[in-house]
């Protein structure tokens, strides 16, 4: 599966880059392809392109806060989870997919 | 025929004790009535009378009406116009706050939900003091006096003229010996009020026309001067009630002896804390200090004596504690958080760990800052820089060498002259500059003659009201106007000179003329200390302030007269600008990085290279991290500060390299716009900060009951290590980011962390905890290891974000933490760190 995702938390510290991380080993666990977009402290980190977007089955907004440039993602089939699940239970995420 | 004369009060606190102090001592002398008159009030004072002038509550912009009437009232009236026109508006000064504090400070987080009964005050004297709770009476009679029917008025009358006359005797004798300052201050002020004669014909008149004893009468006049300041509604005014209540102890002890008076205080003989509704003055001086940890006041205001005196001896003091009476509080073990304004009794076990883990870190933080201070001020790569301090009075002079001085920088003599009806003798000012070089052991003192004009005036000059008196006739300019003045003080340093290193620098300079002139002056007094073979020290340095920008482009005539130059960047600064740092619409203008004015320091400091003349700088720059780098890359031999700042000074000093600082100082000059500069020494602050790992902030086995603890340990870390001067700050802003959900992310690990400005420099702490505790974790598993990330705002999106993100990823990881848990070496799990995330 072609996945795409977005991690922003309130500070932008830590659990942005956390989430982001346990994203990538999930879905390389599980067979899936992936690309993590984080929006924290340093803004917005490993991008996602146009031609990512439009070509991603699914994006998965982990956020606890209003994420940038949401518009993007208007036409991409969307997830919004709390950035405590992916820690929590990163699995039950992909299964819903 | 009476004279009579209008004028507007135009003090911004209005008439109270000080100004009216002032008052009094200008009205006194003369014979002719003084009647004041407060038009909005309705009010009438007589102004030989302090208490009388208080009550007539003169605000702001009140108009009054002075009438003076009597054999000499062209002279009185002439006297006290100038008064009311020059001094009057100079006589208001308040005491200031506390000492400066970084931020807020919040009550610690574990208090919140606990037991502990909070009671909330004003923070007086910051601090942070722990005993037993005691109630100590305000001002009360002893109800073994009589109060009313005295058998003989006569005797009575008599009784009471004795116990003022003694009063005033004691007064004198206790001023003689007051070492400190403010001590003196205070007894002069009591002894007004003993002599004020509205206070003296309010008690005879109790005594002879209305039957009073000498306790009724003091009584009365207590509940009736109270009453009339209480009344005011003037916060500076009614803390004068304290002072009023401390005059009445103290006749009534003359007037019955201690043992009838039955108003002895409280001896101490464990750790306490003690309350009162109002304090005076004495009460606090008659209580031992070694047991005394802190003071909860009901009245007193933050400029009331009795609080000078507990700031000057370092008690924390809460006041605004209202109804405290009715809490039972005597007795209970209590603590006093005067830093977040409360005081905590019912304390739980929490508490107390809170803060005696609290005061450990001051005390950690405090010898780490002290190795640092008894040592020379160098650079990391070996450059010397004198540091010194700024003082005014002999009492500093132990504080600052204990802090690390390393010189007295600068003295200022003004001190001496201000505040007093004429100026001190040579003999007084003698023995002020011996004192202070003798205490200096060696070290030089450099000695500023007397500066003032401008901003501070003597009354006892009579000098014209100027336009514009900074640009007028200040300090060096003033000198042949007074000659025998200046010479009294000449002559009073050049003696001194005998008995320690002593420098003399003269302010304001000019032109050369100025210089030339003071020379001669000192020759003189010189030849005539050697004609009468006393002794002096013919080598005597002499210096002058750079602070009169003429003066920078005359340095190579002003050096043939001198041996060496101080830069006084605040004058400095707002004379090269032409702008008023107090004045809010140009004060942007004043900002010692502006390009141009580093270009001019640095043409100072190459005169004074080439020229081999010794430079320093005394000016509120030097005690500022953010210009220090510029400084060090000036050149300059000597940075003065006040005595708080000069500890960190030097830490920050041990951090820098010549080098860099010189090309910081380089690119500075190349600069355009001050923001560009800021901009420079933001990124260069970045670069030289503390690194954000260090085995010193890896934690093993360590000592937490609860999230709270285990948090406030990391916190305390980074305080003891100089990387906040806040650490409540910083535990409150990690517990605003707990309250969103909590860090501890499963696994035993936690990663708490924040973003604030108060913490210094970006930084990691490791813990390994003792035994796990719980976090409310997503797991549900008390946590074992906890990392803390505590990142400075102002860092920006710069490269310690991308090794806090490297960290995050990591410990994602079951590998990663497993090392984080198994290792016990900190050194060893500081490279394993390091390695990991910054390779």
């Amino acid at each position: 599966m072609k996945i795409i995702a977005v991690t922003a938390c309130p500070t932008g510290i830590a659990h942005t880059y956390m989430a982001a991380e346990q994203l990538e080993k999930t879905a390389k666990k599980l067979g899936h392809s992936i690309k993590v977009e984080t929006q924290g402290a340093m803004g917005i980190e490993n991008e996602l392109t146009a031609a990512e977007i439009a070509a991603a089955e699914v994006v998965i907004l982990a956020a606890d806060i209003a994420i940038e440039r949401p518009e993007r993602f208007d036409l991409t089939r969307r997830v919004k989870v709390p950035v405590q699940s992916v820690l929590r239970n990163p699995e039950a995420i992909f299964a819903k997919l | 025929m009476p004279l009579k004369r209008q004028f507007i009060c135009r003090l911004p606190n209005g008439v109270h004790a000080r100004p009216a102090s002032s008052l009094e001592e200008a009205a006194r002398g003369f014979s002719s009535e003084l009647i004041l008159f407060n038009e909005r009030t309705g009010r009438t004072a007589n102004s030989k009378s302090v208490l009388s002038i208080i009550s007539a509550d003169i605000r702001f912009n009140d108009r009054c009406l002075l009438t003076v009437s009597g054999s000499d009232e062209r002279e009185a009236m002439a006297a006290l116009t100038t008064f009311v026109e020059t001094t009057f508006p100079e006589c208001d000064e308040v005491a200031s706050p506390s000492p400066e504090l970084n931020g807020t400070f919040h009550l610690p987080h574990s208090l919140r939900r606990s037991s502990v009964k909070i009671f909330n005050g004003v923070p007086a004297v910051s601090g942070v003091g722990r005993g037993c709770l005691l109630q100590m009476d305000g001002f009360k009679v002893p109800v073994t006096l009589r109060l009313t029917q005295p058998d003989d008025i006569a005797a009575e009358a008599q009784m009471l003229e004795g116990a003022l006359q003694k009063l005033g005797g004691d007064y004198e004798q206790r001023l003689a010996l007051a070492k400190k300052e403010v001590e003196k201050e205070i007894i002069k002020a009591h002894s007004a009020i003993a002599r004020d004669p509205e206070f003296r014909n309010f008690l005879f008149k109790a005594v002879k026309l209305h039957s009073r004893t000498v306790a009724g009468a003091i009584t009365d006049a207590e509940r009736h001067f109270s009453g009339i300041l209480a009344g005011t509604d003037n916060a500076l005014v009614s803390e004068r009630i304290s002072d009023i209540q401390d005059v009445c102890v103290q006749l009534i002890r003359q007037a019955y002896g201690d043992a009838a008076a039955g108003v002895a205080e409280p001896s101490l003989k464990t750790d306490t804390i003690v309350m009162a509704e109002t304090m005076t003055p004495s009460q606090f001086l008659s209580l031992d200090r070694a047991f005394l940890k802190g003071l909860v006041l009901g009245h007193t205001g933050a400029t009331s004596h009795t609080i000078i005196l507990a700031r000057s001896f370092g008690i924390p003091t809460l006041t605004g504690m209202r109804d405290l009476a009715g809490a039972q509080l005597v007795e209970q073990e209590a603590i006093i958080d005067a830093y977040a304004g409360a005081l905590l009794t019912n304390l739980t076990d929490e508490a107390m760990r809170y803060y005696a883990l609290e005061c450990h870190g001051r005390s950690e933080r405090q010898a780490r800052v002290q190795r640092f201070a008894l040592q020379p001020a160098t650079t990391k790569d070996g450059c010397r820089i004198e540091v010194a301090a700024n003082i005014a009075s002999a009492e500093e002079i132990a504080g600052a060498f204990a802090a690390g001085a390393e010189a007295i920088g600068l003295f200022r003599t003004e001190m001496l002259f201000l505040d007093r009806k004429a100026a001190p003798s040579e003999e007084e000012q003698f023995e002020l500059y011996s004192r202070v070089v003798v205490a200096a052991k060696g070290r030089p003192v450099i000695m500023r003659t007397l500066d003032v004009g401008g901003d501070k005036a003597l009354g006892y000059l009579n000098r014209p009201v100027e336009e514009n008196p900074f640009l007028g006739c200040r300090a060096v300019r003033l000198y042949r106007g007074c000659e025998e003045m200046f010479r009294d003080q000449v002559r009073a340093l050049v003696r001194a000179s005998a008995r320690g290193a002593l420098k003399v620098m003269i302010p304001m300079v000019a032109v050369p003329e100025e210089v030339r002139w003071v020379r001669k002056i000192i020759s003189e007094e010189q030849s005539r200390c050697l004609a009468q073979k006393v002794p002096f020290d013919a080598q005597m340095p002499l210096g002058a302030m750079i602070e009169v920008p003429a003066a920078a482009f005359a340095m190579d005539a002003l050096g043939a007269e001198l041996d060496f130059f101080s830069i006084g960047s605040n004058d400095l600064l707002q004379y090269f600008m032409a702008a008023d740092r107090t004045n809010a619409q140009v004060s942007s203008l004043y900002n010692p990085l502006e390009p141009a004015f580093l270009r001019f320091l640095k043409q100072i400091a190459d005169h004074a290279q080439a020229h081999e003349k010794w430079l320093g700088l005394c000016g509120e720059m030097g005690g500022q991290a953010q210009f220090l780098p510029l400084l060090i890359g000036l050149g300059i031999n000597e940075i003065s500060v006040p005595t708080p700042a000069l500890a960190d000074l030097k830490a920050e000093m041990s951090a820098l390299k010549l080098v860099d600082c010189q090309n910081l100082l380089g690119r500075a000059l190349g600069c355009a716009t001050a923001d560009q500069v800021a901009g420079l020494i933001g990124n260069f602050v970045a670069a030289n900060a503390q690194p954000l790992i260090d085995s010193e902030l890896i934690l093993i086995n360590a000592d937490a009951r609860t999230r709270e603890e285990a948090i406030q340990v990391a916190v305390n870390r980074l305080y003891g290590l100089g990387r906040t001067k806040n650490s409540r700050a910083i535990e409150e802003a990690v517990w605003e980011r707990e309250q969103t959900y909590s860090t501890g992310f499963g696994h035993g690990f936690a990663i708490p962390h924040c973003k604030t400005n108060s913490v210094l420099a970006s930084s990691l702490v490791l813990v390994q905890l003792r035994a796990p505790v719980n976090w409310d974790s997503l797991d549900g598993q008390p946590v074992r290891v906890v990392i803390l990330l505590a990142v400075r705002e102002a860092d920006g999106a710069n490269g310690h974000m991308k090794l806090f993100a490297r960290l995050a990823r990591k410990v994602m990881n079951e590998d990663f933490r497993a090392r984080l848990e198994a290792e016990k070496d900190p050194e060893k799990l500081c490279e394993f760190l390091h390695a990991a995330i910054d390779p």
